[in-house]
């Protein structure tokens, strides 16, 4: 297969890849750069698990190709923490809600919890439900999940 | 053997950066070559091996096709973020059964990832913006290196995954004229749950005069091998006073005139019952919204 080189920014640092035209983003996100967080679960846009932020949006990595990402700004769950190690206040609130069981849906619910305050510092209950309705979880039936991002509502 | 982990398919890849560049692409490889943009439908379709495009043209990077223009008539880039005419949507109440429309299409990373040109060119019987727009009497325009020419959204569809487009042409502009100043509508979607796809969608837009229905429009989702008007409904409403009556014999119509099939998401039978009250909550909700009730 082609490659092609692409530059992008991940977690704040830059990255200049060859990349088969048909690799998909997870994948170099996960096998190049070593960044797991983002999972693999469906394949095909149903579960949300491979949700990353290019250039702020949440999109899923899994139907990504990496060549279509070239030039972006890409955030993982990785990329939420301080360098010190000092968590986000949507991943604190994750853990002090036990919105954590499994932890396969975790990253991508974490990213659109971020994203959705980001935008909108005081979601509702139906706007935070919405926002992550395409975030397939197993365990917890939501309820902590929303707990969770409610309780970064200041 | 399918792996979703993986695009097994190879292909070529351009990024052109304007329309004529992406169009002499096309012109140079024809029906092997796909135009790729959000990719939700095209990178999906193609790890379940059901296309196998040689070229793919991402025009995601083509300014010229990515904007939401309204003057005298609103003119939406077929680029055009799904988030973005969401948001615009959301802004200008007129175009309301289009804001619902997008808002009930997969979810949050689709409508930052996919385009209203892309809904539309998939051409899924189920496509959610579609009957919105058919009820908005959107034009479609479309661009080959011969020229440009201009469709009814309703003489684009022509089959399941099938539109009037040529191999050379790229879909560039979605039109709605302004609408009558008394003209309500709404669109709803009937589906398991919140990010399926939809079992049946209906879209209404009336104007109204008083109690009586000057004109109307319905169109419906994923009820037949394209998005479709519901015209012989339409005539029993036009023209005439509204009453509970005449909307249940126009929900039976709808029953009726819809050509379902039986699929994993529902049966036929199914869909016609659940049309004739889906359409009824719909046309009552546009109705409310043209009087100035809702």
């Amino acid at each position: 297969m082609k490659k092609q080189t692409i530059q992008i920014t991940v977690n704040g640092e830059k990255h200049e890849l060859d990349v088969e035209l048909n690799a998909l983003l997870i994948n170099v996100l996960r096998e190049e750069l070593s960044l797991t967080g983002a999972k693999y679960a469906c394949g095909n846009g149903q579960c949300g698990a491979c949700t990353v932020l290019i250039d702020g949006e949440s999109v899923l990595s899994c139907l990504t190709l990496a060549v279509a990402a070239d030039g972006a700004e890409i955030v993982t769950i990785e990329g939420l923490a301080k360098p010190d190690g000092t968590l986000e206040p949507v991943q604190e609130a994750f853990l002090d809600n036990a919105a954590i069981q499994c932890g396969f849906c975790t990253p991508g619910m974490v990213i659109m919890g971020k994203e959705l305050l980001d935008k909108n510092p005081l979601p509702t209950e139906s706007e935070i439900r919405e926002h992550i309705k395409g975030n397939l979880c197993r365990c917890t039936g939501y309820h902590s999940i929303v707990r969770a991002i409610k309780s970064c509502i200041k | 053997m399918v792996n979703t982990r993986i695009l097994q398919q190879e292909f070529d890849y351009f990024t052109p950066k304007s329309a004529q560049e992406a169009l002499s692409l096309l012109s140079k490889y024809g029906s092997e070559a796909k135009i790729i943009a959000g990719g939700t439908d095209l990178i999906a379709q193609m790890k379940l091996e059901k296309i196998s495009p040689v070229y793919l043209i991402n025009i995601l990077h083509v300014p010229e096709l990515n904007y939401i223009e309204e003057g005298n008539d609103l003119r939406i880039g077929a680029a055009a973020k799904l988030r973005d005419v969401r948001e615009f949507c959301s802004n200008n109440k007129e175009y309301i059964a289009l804001f619902e429309a997008v808002s009930v299409l997969g979810k949050v990373q689709v409508w930052n990832m996919g385009t209203i040109g892309g809904n539309l060119c998939n051409a899924s019987p189920s496509a959610d913006t579609a009957p919105a727009l058919l009820v908005y009497k959107a034009r479609v325009k479309l661009l080959s290196e011969k020229g440009e020419r201009i469709l009814d959204l309703e003489e684009f569809f022509k089959g399941v995954n099938t539109t009037a487009m040529a191999p050379d042409e790229i879909m560039t502009e979605i039109q709605i004229d302004a609408l009558p100043e008394a003209t309500g509508s709404a669109f709803i979607k009937v589906a398991r749950v919140g990010a399926d796809i939809s079992k049946v969608t209906c879209a209404v837009a009336v104007e109204r005069d008083g109690e009586v229905c000057v004109s109307c429009r319905i169109a419906l989702g994923a009820v037949a091998p394209v998005p479709m008007r519901a015209h012989e409904t339409e005539r029993i409403l036009s023209g005439n006073t509204i009453d509970a009556s005449l909307v249940e014999e126009a929900g039976h119509k709808v029953a009726e005139e819809i050509k379902p099939i039986d699929d994993v998401r529902s049966t036929a039978e199914y869909r016609r019952g659940i049309a004739d009250v889906l359409f009824r909550d719909v046309f009552w909700k546009a109705w409310r919204r043209s009087g100035g009730e809702e």
